[in-house]
């Protein structure tokens, strides 16, 4: 589903983010991708909806070049990816409602099918009620839980999340993980960046190590 | 599904145009005043360049005569018109009929003729003249030996002030072509920079479509949109405003205006075709405006 090869990105300033990354995620599969602060995890996500290009490498993705995609089928592209952004990226000027339907007018889903669908997705990660809260009142959690619910409007077949339980704690990080995981078991590729090294061994999934923007060790 | 297309691009259109608040009036009004300025100077130069144009083909020169001028004399004097190398057309006006004419030109005003006994007009002869004779020289020469004619009373001849105002007309039309030019072009920067306002007000809504998989053309068309209106709209309230004032300007003129207009149309205000240009360019001007503004946004 995901295949880097060789893939290097390298900053202005010889600022090196990622190097020589070559790596294989299948269809379906659930991965973290795991290390400290500053490894080079954001921007490996970043790869692969290609908010970045690589400075040299090829990135697979459905069966698609990433690096020499057209403009023109970018959009495409980023439909077939949800992102759940560590600073979750969501609209503090309208409702929990609004921010989904964002997506469903951005896809041109017809108004009947997108209530329904926001409806389901809002029920999914518990928040249904706050449907029309402003996210600028709900807790970090529920802020946390309504950008996974974004990120699945597209019905993606790949879903990214950078540091989806930083600011969670605990217990409220477990609620996330077996979220995702149910995104995953329902047959999403899920890849999950953390520096929660805990958390990965307590999912006991295949992790990707990363250190100094270099892929260290894999681990399942 | 188009018809979702559709509302959407109505939806985010109205939705900038809302959320630009004061800056959307400012643009508007910045391209109102434009238009306004440019719109006076266009109604100017063709109301004036009608009136010219009147002028030059009516009254080229007028040979009043002597009231005691006997028949015999007229016809002879006809000939002799006639025989000038000049002169295109020639056409008697007797006094009745200038008496007439006259009454038609202050038509709603009649009550200032009631107190005449006498026709006071003079019968004339107006001259067309050849295209090639039509200067003020060749006229003023023309006019010195008509006037030694038997029975002719005054020579009147307007080529001079006909040269004139074609100059002035002229002059006109290039201020005003230079004006709009330069109006045209600040407000292009005005509109540029309320999109731009709007565009950065909106940043962090557009990067979100942007990374869920909106194309460019779907982020950029209800902005440009935005812009094409605020130019039209700003361009149409101008038009309105000119308007009010060409009505008002004619009501003031009032009595003395068919006086100083006589024989030409007067009070026209612009023709469907340039009412609908002025609408576009305005259009057109918001439209360029906020391309420039989104794309630099988009690109970087």
């Amino acid at each position: 589903m995901i295949q880097m090869f060789h893939v290097s990105k390298i900053y202005p300033k010889e600022v090196v983010a990622v190097s020589d990354i070559t790596l294989h995620i299948q269809r379906g599969e659930f991965v973290f991708l795991s290390g400290p602060s500053g490894a080079g995890k954001t921007t490996l996500l970043r790869l692969i909806f290609r908010d970045e290009l690589p400075t040299s490498g090829q990135i697979l993705v459905n069966g698609r070049n990433v690096v020499r995609l057209r403009e023109s089928k970018l959009p495409a592209l980023r439909r077939s990816i949800g992102v759940i952004f560590q600073d979750f990226k969501l609209l503090m000027d309208r409702t929990v409602y609004d921010n989904l339907h964002l997506v469903a007018r951005v896809l041109g889903v017809p108004e009947a099918v997108s209530r329904r669908k926001i409806g389901r997705l809002l029920k999914e990660v518990g928040l249904l009620q706050k449907a029309d809260e402003i996210p600028y009142k709900l807790s970090g959690g529920e802020q946390q839980r309504v950008a996974i619910a974004r990120a699945l409007m597209s019905d993606p077949a790949i879903l990214l999340a950078d540091e989806p339980t930083g600011n969670l704690d605990p217990d409220l990080a477990l609620d996330v993980m077996r979220l995702l995981i149910e995104v995953n078991i329902r047959g999403t590729t899920v890849v999950v960046a953390t520096h929660n090294r805990r958390l990965v061994s307590e999912m006991g999934q295949r992790a990707l190590i990363l250190k100094q923007g270099r892929l260290m060790e894999e681990t399942h | 599904m188009v018809w979702e297309r559709l509302r959407h691009l109505l939806d985010e259109t109205l939705l900038n145009f809302r959320r630009g608040g004061w800056g959307v009036v400012a643009s508007i009004g910045a391209i109102t005043v434009a238009f306004l300025v440019t719109g006076t100077f266009l109604l100017l130069t063709l109301n004036l360049g009608t009136v010219v144009a009147q002028w030059a083909e009516d009254f080229q020169v007028i040979v009043f005569l002597t009231d005691a001028i006997t028949p015999e004399q007229v016809t002879l004097l006809r000939k002799r018109l006639e025989g000038e190398l000049a002169v295109r057309e020639v056409t008697y006006v007797s006094r009745e009929e200038a008496l007439a004419d006259f009454r038609k030109q202050i038509r709603g005003q009649e009550s200032l003729l009631e107190g005449l006994k006498t026709n006071p007009l003079p019968a004339s002869f107006q001259l067309r003249i050849q295209k090639q004779h039509q200067t003020a020289t060749a006229l003023g020469q023309l006019a010195v030996s008509l006037r030694r004619m038997e029975g002719v009373e005054d020579v009147l001849y307007g080529q001079e002030w006909v040269d004139r105002l074609t100059s002035l007309v002229q002059v006109m039309k290039i201020l005003g072509i230079v004006i709009g030019a330069v109006l045209g072009i600040a407000s292009l920067f005005i509109v540029a920079n309320t999109i731009r306002l709007a565009v950065y007000a909106r940043a962090q809504e557009i990067e979100i479509m942007r990374l869920v998989g909106a194309s460019r053309s779907y982020i950029q068309i209800p902005l440009i949109l935005d812009g094409t209106l605020q130019g039209g709209l700003g361009a149409a309230l101008a038009l309105g405003m000119l308007y009010v004032l060409f009505r008002a300007t004619l009501w003031q003129l009032g009595a003395s205006a068919p006086l100083i207009f006589s024989g030409a149309e007067l009070g026209r205000f612009l023709d469907v075709e340039y009412r609908m240009g002025i609408v576009g360019v305005g259009a057109l001007l918001g439209a360029v405006g906020s391309l420039v503004a989104v794309r630099r946004f988009l690109r970087a």
